[in-house]
C-alpha cells in the first residue's frame, strides 16, 4: 500500500474536522434574527454567483484573482479527486494519482502567486498574523501533496519520501481544517453559504439591490428597534461577517479610512465577526481603526458592540457617510452599510443616542419635517420671480419637480434656478409641490431614525399620490434614491429621473440647443447615490461632452468615484478626523489639471465648496448646460442681428 | 426624589403644530437626572405632542384628558393636590419658564404653587439633592450669566431656564414602550382640596373660563422676541445682578414700592421721564 493511498482519508479527517469546526459557528449564526431565505434558487445559483459575481469583483485586482483561482480550484479538485480515490479499484490506478498531482500542482501555483503578493511586504490593506501565515500551510499542503501523489504515479519509486510528504500533508491539512471556524479558511465555507443565502439576492446577476429595508416600528411587545448585539442580526448577516477575507479592499476604497476618522469597514466587519463568538480567536492582525478611540472590548452573543465598554466605539459608527464603496468593492458580497445603518438604528432608536449635533436635524424633523428647521412654506421664495406652478392650485404638469432642500440654501438655489430657466427654455410642462414639500427624510433614515424617515415617507406618499404627473425630476440624488428605491416600500412608486438623465433627454431631443463652451477642461465627481447607488454614471457624462468640454476622469470616477463626505448624516456627526474627506477629493480632482469640477449634487456642491485655498471651480451641471444655453441663445441672437439689413 | 415635569400644549415656532416645549425637554434632563421614574403631567385635549416626553427620559406620563377650550389648571390642581396628599407624593414639580406659543401662558406655574401653596423657584440652571434630607439646591439664572444658589424645602414648585442642559435627545422606542395614565377632570375636580378651591386671586388663561372664582378675560401677551427697537438703557453694561443694600426695602406697601422701582428704573435710564417703553 503506498502512502497516496491514505490521501482519500486525509480529506475525509479534514471534512470532518471542518465540520466539527463549522458547526460551532453553525449555532451562532442560528441565533441570529430569523430571515427569509429562498435557499433552493440561492443552492441554485451559487455556481454563477461565485464564478461570474464574485469573479467580477475579484477580478479587479488582477493579482489577487490570479492567485485566487488556481489555489481554490486546485484545492477543490484535489479534494474531489481524493474523494474519488475512497473506490479501492480507482486508488489502485497510477494515472488517476497523476490527474490527483496536476491539481496540487495548480494549487502550489496559486500559493506561490499568494506568496508574490505577501512576501517580501504585503500590500497595506492585508491583514497579517493567521492571513499573513496562511500560505505556509496552503503551500505545504499543495506541495506535499503533489509530491505524495506524483511518486504514486511512478509507482512509489521512494516509499520513504513519500511517507515524509504524506506526513506533512496530513498535518497541513489537518491544520487548515482546524481553521475552518476561527481562522482564515472559514471564510471557504462562510463565504459559499453567504452566497447562498445572501441577504439581497437581487444583486447578482447584474442587478442592483442598495435601498434600507423598513423595520416594523410598531412590532408587538417590546421588541427592540435596531441591532444592539451580536444577536440582534439576521442570521444571514452573522454569516456574511464570518466570509470576510480581510483583504482590505473596503478599508482602502473607505473614504472616512482615507482621512483618519476611526472608521475601517474591515474592522468593523472582524469586529462584528468576534462579536458573536465572545471576542477574538486570535489578535485583529490588519490596520487599526486610524486615531481608534479606547474601547473596553467585551464581546458576547448578547453584549452591546457598539459602546466604549464593547468592541466597537461609537465614534467608528458615526464616522461613515453610507456611500457604499466598501460594498461596492467587498468580493465576498457582505453589505456593510446595512449593518451600520441597523446599529445605527438601535443608538438612535432606543437609546437616543445620536451626536450631539445630529440631534438638532432630527428635532427639526420631528418639529417641522425638514432638517433645517425651515418652514416648508418658505421652500419656493427662492424662485419667487419664476412664478413656479404648485400642484395644490390645480396646476396639471407632466413632470413634478422635487426641489428638495437645496431650495433652502444659496448655493442650492442657483443650480435650481438654472435648472429651472432650461427647463422652461426646453418648453418642459412642470409643477412644484410648494408647502406641501416635505423632505424626502434621507438624512433621518441614515441616521437611523426609521421613525421619523417612515411617517415623512407616509406623509410625501400620500401628498403625491393627489397628483397627476408622469414623472418626478429632482437634482438631488438623495431624493431621488429614497423616492424611487425606498418610497415603494410604502406604498409609492414613482418613476424618478436625475436631471442630468433629463437635461441630456432634452439636448438629445433638440429642445435646448446648447453652444459649445470651449476652452475649459472638467472632471465630472459622482454623487455617490446616484452613481453606486442608481448605477447613473452615463448621463452627465454625456451632457458634458454635448456641451464640448474637455472631459477628464478622476483616478476614481464612475461606481468606483470616491464620496464627497456629505452622505449618512456626516456633516453632522462631524466625527474629527485627520484631514476632512472633501479635502481629499479636491486634492484628486486638482490632479487631473481640471479648472472645474462638475457636480450634480447639491451636498457635493456644499463639500466640494467647503474647501479652501487654490482648487478649480464647484459648478454642477445644471449650471454648465444653461450657460451654454444662454450662450447659444446670444450667438443666434447675434446670427439675426448680423442677417439684418444694416 | 420623586418628580413630576407639567408638559404644555405648546406650538413648534417654525410648523405650529403641537409639539413638546424645549424648555419642558430641558425639565425632563433636570427630572430625569434625579428620579429615574420622573414623570409628566399634562391636562388637554391631545397627548400626541407630550407623548415625546416619554423619548427624552419620561418614565411615566398622566394626562388628564380636557376639551381643547378649557383652561388646564384647574385639572392640574386638582390631579397634584390629590397626589400630594397621596402615597407617592410627588415631591418635585418642575416646568418651563415660559410659555411657547400655544394655549400656555407661562403662568401656570405660578398659579399652580399658589394653589397648592408650595414655594416656587424660577429659572433653574441645575437642580440636586440638598444635605438635608427632603431640600432641594437650585442654581438660578440670573440677568448677564450671573448665578443664585438657593436651597428650597420640598415639596416646591421650580421653573427651568433655557441655559439649563441640552435636553436627552430623543428616542423612539422608549416613547413608544412609556405608558400613559388618562385621567379625567371631573373626578379631579370633584375632591378639589380645600388649598386648592382658595380661589380669589386672578387666574390668567389663554381664554375667558371660569377657574372657580374669578373670570378673567385674555390677557394681552406681547411675543417676546417682537419688541420695536429702542435705544439700549446705558446701565445694562454695569449693574449688578441683585439689588445693592442701599435699594433694599423690606415690605413696603404696594404703592410705595412701585414707585420705588419707577424712580430706579427712571434713575438707571431704562424708563425715561415717566413715559412708558415702547
Ligand atoms: S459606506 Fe463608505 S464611509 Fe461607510 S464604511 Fe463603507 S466605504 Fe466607509
Ligand atoms: S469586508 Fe469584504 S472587502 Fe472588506 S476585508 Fe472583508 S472581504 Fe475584504
Amino acid at each position: 500500500m503506498t502512502a497516496a493511498a491514505f490521501l482519500p482519508w486525509l480529506i475525509v479527517a479534514m471534512v470532518v474536522v471542518a465540520a466539527v469546526q463549522i458547526a460551532r459557528r453553525v449555532i451562532l449564526w442560528r441565533s441570529g434574527r430569523p430571515a427569509r431565505v429562498d435557499w433552493l434558487a440561492g443552492l441554485k445559483a451559487l455556481p454563477r454567483r461565485y464564478l461570474v459575481d464574485v469573479h467580477h469583483v475579484v477580478d479587479r485586482d488582477r493579482s489577487a484573482s490570479r492567485m485566487h483561482v488556481p489555489t481554490a480550484g486546485g484545492l477543490v479538485l484535489a479534494c474531489a479527486l481524493l474523494v474519488v480515490g475512497l473506490v479501492p479499484a480507482i486508488a489502485a490506478s497510477r494515472l488517476y494519482f497523476g490527474l490527483v498531482a496536476l491539481a496540487f500542482l495548480v494549487m502550489t501555483a496559486g500559493v506561490v502567486l499568494e506568496v508574490r503578493r505577501r512576501y517580501p511586504r504585503p500590500l497595506p490593506r492585508l491583514s497579517l498574523g493567521q492571513w499573513q501565515k496562511l500560505p505556509i500551510p496552503l503551500g505545504v499542503f499543495a506541495l506535499g501533496g503533489f509530491v505524495t501523489a506524483f511518486l504514486a504515479s511512478l509507482g512509489d519509486p521512494l516509499p520513504a519520501v513519500s511517507i515524509l510528504t504524506l506526513l506533512l500533508t496530513t498535518a497541513a491539512g489537518l491544520g487548515l481544517a482546524g481553521m475552518a471556524g476561527h481562522g482564515p479558511m472559514r471564510h471557504a465555507l462562510a463565504g459559499a453559504a453567504h452566497l447562498a443565502a445572501h441577504p439581497r439576492p437581487e444583486r447578482f446577476g447584474g442587478g442592483r439591490s442598495t435601498e434600507l429595508r423598513p423595520i416594523d416600528l410598531d412590532a408587538p411587545g417590546t421588541g427592540k428597534l435596531g441591532a444592539e448585539t451580536p444577536a440582534d442580526f439576521a442570521w444571514n448577516r452573522l454569516l456574511a461577517f464570518d466570509a470576510c477575507v480581510q483583504c482590505g479592499r473596503c478599508e482602502a476604497a473607505c473614504p472616512a479610512f482615507a482621512a483618519g476618522q476611526p472608521l475601517s469597514p474591515k474592522h468593523l466587519i472582524v469586529d462584528l465577526a468576534a462579536a458573536a463568538g465572545g471576542g477574538y480567536a486570535q489578535p485583529y492582525a490588519g490596520n487599526a481603526y486610524p486615531n481608534a478611540r479606547p474601547v473596553g472590548g467585551a464581546a458576547g452573543l448578547h453584549a452591546p458592540i457598539v459602546s466604549p465598554e464593547g468592541l466597537v466605539h461609537p465614534d467608528t459608527l458615526w464616522s461613515c457617510t453610507t456611500c457604499r464603496a466598501c460594498v461596492e468593492e467587498c468580493p465576498m458580497m457582505i453589505e456593510h452599510v446595512d449593518a451600520i445603518v441597523d446599529l445605527r438604528r438601535f443608538q438612535t432608536l432606543e437609546r437616543g443616542a445620536v451626536p450631539l449635533k445630529a440631534e438638532e436635524p432630527l428635532a427639526n424633523f420631528r418639529g417641522a419635517d425638514e432638517p433645517n428647521g425651515r418652514a416648508l412654506a418658505e421652500r419656493t421664495d427662492f424662485a419667487a420671480d419664476l412664478r413656479l406652478k404648485v400642484m395644490k392650485d390645480g396646476a396639471t404638469a407632466e413632470i413634478l419637480l422635487w426641489l428638495g432642500g437645496a431650495a433652502f440654501d444659496l448655493r442650492g438655489q442657483r443650480t435650481l434656478r438654472a435648472l429651472i430657466l432650461a427647463l422652461n427654455a426646453a418648453g418642459v410642462e412642470f409643477a412644484v409641490l410648494g408647502e406641501e414639500e416635505r423632505d424626502c427624510g434621507d438624512l433621518a433614515r441614515r441616521l437611523g431614525d426609521e421613525a421619523t424617515f417612515q411617517r415623512l415617507a407616509k406623509a410625501n406618499v400620500a401628498t403625491l399620490s393627489q397628483y397627476r404627473f408622469s414623472r418626478i425630476l429632482t437634482a438631488d440624488p438623495h431624493a431621488l434614491h429614497v423616492l424611487r428605491n425606498e418610497y415603494p416600500a410604502f406604498g409609492g412608486s414613482f418613476d424618478v429621473v436625475h436631471h442630468t438623465a433629463f437635461l441630456a433627454e432634452m439636448v438629445a431631443a433638440g429642445r435646448l440647443a446648447p453652444a459649445a463652451l470651449t476652452g475649459k477642461a472638467v472632471t465630472y465627481h459622482d454623487p455617490c447615490y446616484l452613481g453606486r447607488y442608481n448605477g447613473e454614471i452615463e448621463a452627465p457624462r454625456a451632457l458634458i461632452d454635448a456641451l464640448g468640454l474637455e472631459r477628464r476622469e478622476m483616478a476614481r470616477s464612475g461606481r468606483r468615484s470616491m464620496c464627497c463626505g456629505g452622505g449618512g448624516g456626516a456633516p453632522v456627526t462631524d466625527i474629527p478626523g485627520d484631514t476632512r474627506i472633501p479635502d481629499i477629493r479636491m486634492g484628486q480632482a486638482s490632479d487631473t489639471g481640471a479648472r472645474i469640477v462638475a457636480v450634480a449634487c447639491p451636498q457635493c456642491t456644499a463639500m466640494l465648496e467647503g474647501v479652501t485655498g487654490e482648487r478649480p471651480e464647484v459648478r454642477d451641471v445644471a449650471e454648465l448646460l444653461w450657460e451654454a444655453v444662454q450662450a447659444g441663445g446670444r450667438n443666434e441672437a447675434a446670427a439675426v442681428k448680423a442677417g439684418e439689413p444694416a | 426624589m420623586r418628580t413630576l415635569v407639567l408638559l404644555s400644549d405648546a406650538r413648534h415656532p417654525v410648523s405650529g403644530r403641537p409639539h413638546l416645549s424645549r424648555l419642558e425637554t430641558q425639565a425632563i434632563g433636570l427630572a430625569a437626572s434625579l428620579d429615574p421614574a420622573a414623570r409628566g403631567l399634562h391636562a388637554g385635549s391631545g397627548e400626541d405632542a407630550v407623548r415625546a416626553g416619554l423619548g427624552h427620559g419620561l418614565a411615566g406620563l398622566d394626562v388628564i384628558e380636557t376639551t381643547g377650550e378649557a383652561d388646564p389648571l384647574p385639572a392640574l390642581v386638582g390631579f397634584l393636590a390629590d397626589a400630594l396628599g397621596g402615597a407617592d407624593a410627588p415631591e418635585l414639580i418642575l416646568a418651563g419658564r415660559r410659555g411657547e406659543g400655544g394655549f400656555e401662558t407661562g403662568l401656570v406655574p405660578y398659579l399652580v404653587a399658589e394653589r397648592l401653596g408650595l414655594p416656587i423657584v424660577a429659572d433653574a440652571v441645575a437642580i440636586r439633592a440638598g444635605e438635608m434630607p427632603g431640600t432641594l439646591v437650585v442654581d438660578q439664572a440670573m440677568a448677564k450669566g450671573a448665578r443664585r444658589r438657593v436651597t428650597v424645602r420640598l415639596p416646591a414648585v421650580v421653573t427651568v431656564h433655557p441655559l439649563s442642559p441640552l435636553p436627552r435627545p430623543f428616542a423612539y422606542g422608549p416613547m413608544r414602550r412609556g405608558r400613559i395614565r388618562r385621567h379625567s377632570p371631573a373626578a379631579e375636580q370633584a375632591d378639589l382640596p380645600a388649598v386648592a378651591k382658595m380661589a380669589g386671586h386672578g387666574t390668567v388663561a389663554g381664554r375667558a373660563e371660569d377657574t372657580g372664582g374669578t373670570t378673567v378675560g385674555p390677557v394681552d401677551v406681547v411675543p417676546a422676541d417682537e419688541r420695536p427697537h429702542r435705544a439700549r438703557p446705558k446701565l445694562m453694561r454695569t449693574s449688578g445682578t441683585a439689588a445693592g443694600g442701599a435699594n433694599l426695602h423690606v415690605g413696603p406697601d404696594p404703592t410705595e414700592a412701585a414707585r420705588l422701582i419707577l424712580d430706579y428704573l427712571e434713575a438707571n435710564g431704562i424708563r425715561r421721564y415717566g413715559k412708558a417703553p415702547e
